[in-house]
């Protein structure tokens, strides 16, 4: 038998050492994903059988007035949240990378809201939101603001208002650290050279500093955009969707049909109405972690 | 003497800010834990506990049976995350050395799996369990819980393995050591930081982790600390004293893990990206 090349042996050892990650995913992954796409299509509930019923699901999702309201809540949910999250996460940076004092233990302070567990974050802040014994009414009724407790989750538009809050807490640290680990690469003197010419600070952060984090900035911020996107836990354990629906976001949504009314085609159905857009945002931060790469 | 600039005493004030706002819901959490039932319903609450107790932590075990929880979270969590990390590491090393066909679609698709949400995953993974008859099972957890950790892992490793320089594995080579050798004997030790800090945060990842272990465990015995923490929510009546204790304990063991290690490690994925 003739001896394998050098090449072609090295490519049997790359595929004998990734096969077992590929094969897992393969099928804890893929054929899950494949079987939800059928699914999606067909009438099946738990414990009950399938039939192909084409995109009756799709048509009955969208004649649906809650499933309606869950796809704007989402939107908007995640539109603010992102925003929330990428104003504060730069606030945040910037401080850190400035002359403090204490940096380091500035550093770790600032950065525990993102390594709570998210359901831990989520009793804490109910638990704040509490018209008993929760700290917001207590200072805003010792401080005489109001009169009565404020139904921070159980007034519908004030409910939205609590969750994004609450998100936005969670998740800026995130966007904290990925602009710090880029502002701690811009050289110190593009700021001299700046200030020399007599640029203020408004104009050396828009012309330095904006463009030496743009990369980092975006692939942070799409990042944040799918986990905000698809975030259960904050919501399901603040609000439950409700009052009346009124923070009910795709994920909880899902959960509802699928466990709550045992129905799994419209579940997965309502969830897969989201996959066009989440694919677009993943194939672009590849592309940006690709490009990253080879630079 | 330096001059105090005012741009540095309003930055500092920014920083205490931003500290307070990071820390207070969390002080909140601590401050509730350690206090007794009728102050924590009182309309006035303290901003620190008046007569502090363990009490909350007492009914955690005792009444409400948290050890067991606690013990299922750390099972699972150590099992999958070495695991994981295990085949990962393979994987990884392929990624970042080797050269071969369909590299550029295989690592590609890694990447997909880690983005990919668990809110769109988590009803085929539930019937998946269920047709293998792991339902209320830790093993349930045990096989669904590496689509979280492998990805990451194997992400994290490719670009941990790309730091090490190549030329230390030539000099193995060129001492006679094959490619399997050279990986197992010379890279795998060096890469021992990186290998220990991504199996901590796949541990961590795998000990937060709600919304699979929500479809999957209904059974008290089989319960995660964070199903057992979200438990008390349930019901009209709201168990904050035992609630904040129990999430001190379940924040406590992360929080360690986030202040020890460095600070690269806290970024998770875009340490890849931003270097």
């Amino acid at each position: 038998m003739r001896a394998l090349s050098r090449e072609r042996k090295k490519e049997l050892l790359a595929y004998c050492l990734i096969a077992p990650v590929i094969i897992y995913l393969i099928v804890f992954m893929l054929f899950p994903f494949i079987w939800a796409l059928w699914t999606s299509v067909t009438n099946r509930t738990i414990g009950g059988n399938a039939d192909f019923v084409g995109i009756d699901n799709f048509v009955t999702l969208v004649r649906d007035r809650v499933f309606r309201q869950s796809v704007w809540n989402t939107i908007v949910y995640t539109l603010f949240a992102v925003l929330g999250k990428v104003v504060l996460g730069m606030i945040m940076a910037l401080v850190l990378n400035a002359q403090i004092p204490l940096k380091n233990l500035s550093r770790v302070l600032l950065f525990i809201p993102w390594t709570i567990p998210t359901l831990v974050s989520a009793l804490t802040w109910r638990w704040m939101y509490s018209d008993v014994g929760g700290f917001f009414n207590y200072i805003l009724m010792s401080l005489n603001i109001v009169n009565a407790p404020v139904p921070w989750l159980y007034d519908p538009k004030l409910a939205m208002v609590s969750i994004i809050v609450a998100n936005i807490w969670r998740g800026a640290p995130f966007i904290a650290i990925s602009l710090l680990a880029g502002l701690q690469s811009i050289p110190e003197d593009y700021y001299e050279a700046a200030q020399i010419d007599g640029a203020n600070a408004i104009i050396r952060f828009l012309h330095i500093t904006i463009p030496s984090i743009k990369d980092v900035l975006i692939l942070s911020t799409l990042i944040t955009t799918i986990w905000t996107f698809n975030d259960f836990e904050i919501v399901w354990l603040l609000t439950g969707g409700g009052p009346g629906n009124a923070t009910q976001i795709l994920s909880t949504y899902g959960y509802t049909v699928g466990f709550m009314n045992l129905n799994l085609s419209k579940a997965i159905s309502s969830s897969m109405i989201a996959m066009p857009f989440l694919l677009i945002l993943v194939t672009i931060i590849t592309n940006r972690f690709k490009k990253s790469e080879v630079d | 003497m330096k001059k105090i600039k005012l741009s540095n005493v309003l930055i500092t004030l920014l920083l205490l800010l931003l500290v307070i706002v990071s820390l207070l819901p969390v002080y909140w959490t601590l401050n509730t834990s350690f206090k007794v039932n009728s102050e924590i319903y009182n309309m006035k609450p303290s901003l620190w506990p008046k007569k502090p107790t363990v009490q909350s932590y007492i009914d955690l075990v005792v009444k409400r049976n948290f050890l067991p929880s606690l013990w299922n979270s750390f099972f699972v969590s150590f099992i999958v995350s070495v695991g994981s990390v295990a085949i990962s590491a393979f994987a990884g090393y392929a990624f970042a050395r080797l050269d071969f066909r369909g590299k550029q679609i295989l690592s590609n698709s890694v990447l997909y799996s880690y983005l990919m949400p668990r809110s769109v995953l988590f009803i085929p993974l539930y019937m998946l369990v269920t047709t293998f008859g792991l339902r209320d099972n830790l093993m349930g957890l045990i096989v669904i819980y590496p689509t979280i950790t492998i990805p990451y892992a194997t992400w994290m490793l490719t670009s941990y393995f790309r730091t090490i320089p190549l030329a230390i594995e030539e000099a193995a080579e060129i001492d006679g050591c094959g490619r399997i050798r050279s990986m197992i004997q010379v890279v795998f030790p060096l890469a021992k930081p990186g290998l220990a800090a991504t199996t901590i945060f796949a541990f961590t990842l795998c000990w937060s982790e709600y919304m699979y272990a929500l479809v999957i465990i209904t059974r008290s015995e089989t319960r995660t600390i964070t199903l057992a923490l979200a438990n008390m929510v349930v019901g009209d009546v709201f168990a904050w004293g035992p609630m904040m204790a129990g999430s001190i304990v379940a924040t406590i063991p992360i929080l360690l893990i986030y202040m020890i290690s460095s600070k690269n490690m806290v970024s998770g994925l875009t340490v890849g990206a931003v270097k």
